[in-house]
């Protein structure tokens, strides 16, 4: 099913970036959350912002089953409520201390986090296999309008998942035929490094013409 | 083993990691490189004409180039920080030796315009370094293919330690590190290695220590 008819789900990230008590920046075309897998493997994204001074969340650090902030070490659980206030041991944080939360699924080694109330789960993208993500100086839509490019690497078939970062930038989640050898997923890591030079390229040329 | 130091230096920072990790003590001097531009001074000078910080003085020994220093530190006590010797891993670790300076003119001019108002041409440093890192993060995937998670070997080496500090002060030049997936895992794995110090800017995994009592006084509030 084309990537396009899921346009509820953005793909974010491959799971492989993000191995268990880790948080990333996760880059969608509304801001950036904070992707983070718990120590017993579950995903959550927040909004990537501290209730209490604002600092990025995904600066922060996973212990347990919890995501703390860097700055005060204020620490936040799945659904984004905050849990435990270090310098007030004793206080239960007010409810109201709570960063927005965000829906997840994780397929074929794809995390996609849900734009508004999807209907239904995200493609599986059945053929392929995750390679690499590779952010792009290049407007999103110049790469393709519907989020998904289908070409092929160093003669090997791929899908490319486009989406938009702000500032006319974008990342596209590379997958790869899922037959891929070590040799095969090499050459194409070295080929979409080509494919990002004609890109922003062209993309230079045409600013400045 | 006398190091001149500056604790916001990442050359000075990358030989007291390498000194850290691999169980050498260095009897370090400060230097006031800003404001005082102590580096720039005669005796200073007279060590290191080029007028920089790291300083390595060991007996007659007198090292200017923070890669050498790591070399040196690993040969006298640490060995395994060197690789196998085998030729591609040993030309591995030297071409990486060799990229490092780019990371510090780019990267680190960067961050010495943005932070230390020296003078710079800023968009056309951040460009450059951006190029290095897409560099470093492509070659990490390829070893993260292979199992690695390492640039050199299969495990760390000098080559890391070279790499790592001007990367991960990258932000500090107004040069992000989210697009770099494998760069941040391999960072993070740096920085869980037993002995691992910090330097303002890149701090330690807090997630290694076991959460704090509730009955110790917080560090800040």
């Amino acid at each position: 099913m084309p990537v396009e008819l899921h346009r509820d789900w953005i793909p974010v990230a491959l799971s492989a970036d993000l191995p268990a008590a880790t948080v990333v920046p996760a880059h969608t075309p509304s801001g950036i959350l904070a992707l983070w897998r718990s120590e017993s493997g579950k995903l959550t994204a927040l909004a990537d912002r501290c209730p209490h001074r604002g600092m990025r969340l995904s600066y922060g650090f996973v212990r347990g089953e919890a995501l703390s902030c860097i700055y005060h070490g204020w620490s936040y659980g799945r659904t984004g409520q905050c849990q435990r206030i270090p310098a007030h041991p004793d206080l239960t944080p007010p409810a109201a201390i709570k960063a927005a939360s965000y829906a997840t699924e994780e397929r074929n080694g794809v995390i996609w986090i849900a734009q508004n109330e999807p209907q239904e789960p995200p493609p599986t993208l059945d053929g392929f296999k995750p390679l690499r993500s590779m952010p792009l100086a290049v407007d999103a839509d110049r790469l393709s309008p519907t989020g998904e490019v289908r070409t092929e690497f160093a003669g090997i078939d791929m899908l490319l998942l486009i989406v938009a970062t702000g500032n006319g930038e974008a990342v596209a989640h590379i997958m790869i035929a899922a037959s891929a050898s070590k040799d095969d997923c090499v050459a194409a890591s070295r080929a979409a490094e080509g494919w990002r030079r004609d890109c922003e390229r062209l993309a230079l040329e045409d600013r400045a013409s | 083993m006398i190091l001149y130091d500056y604790i916001l230096s990442p050359d000075a920072y990358k030989v007291r990691l390498m000194a850290a990790l691999a169980g050498v003590k260095l009897d370090l001097r400060a230097v006031d490189v800003h404001p005082g531009r102590e580096h720039e001074s005669e005796p200073l000078r007279a060590l290191n004409p080029a007028g920089s910080i790291p300083i390595l003085i060991d007996g007659d020994l007198i090292l200017t180039e923070s890669a050498a220093m790591l070399v040196y530190l690993a040969r006298l006590a640490a060995p395994e920080w060197l690789g196998d010797g085998d030729a591609a891993g040993g030309a591995r670790i030297q071409q990486w030796l060799s990229f490092s300076p780019r990371l510090t003119d780019h990267l680190g001019g960067a961050r010495a315009t943005e932070m230390l108002a020296e003078p710079g041409d800023l968009p056309a440093l951040q460009q450059a370094g951006i190029i290095d890192l897409r560099q470093l993060e492509a070659a990490l995937i390829e070893r993260r293919i292979e199992g690695q998670c390492f640039l050199a070997a299969d495990r760390p080496t000098v080559a890391d330690i070279a790499c790592f500090p001007y990367a991960a002060l990258a932000p500090d030049g107004g040069v992000s590190l989210d697009p770099y997936p494998s760069i941040r895992l391999w960072m993070r794995a740096i920085r869980m290695l037993p002995g691992f110090i910090e330097m303002p800017g890149i701090h330690r995994l807090h997630e290694l220590k076991p959460e704090p009592l509730s009955t110790e006084t917080p560090e800040t509030v």
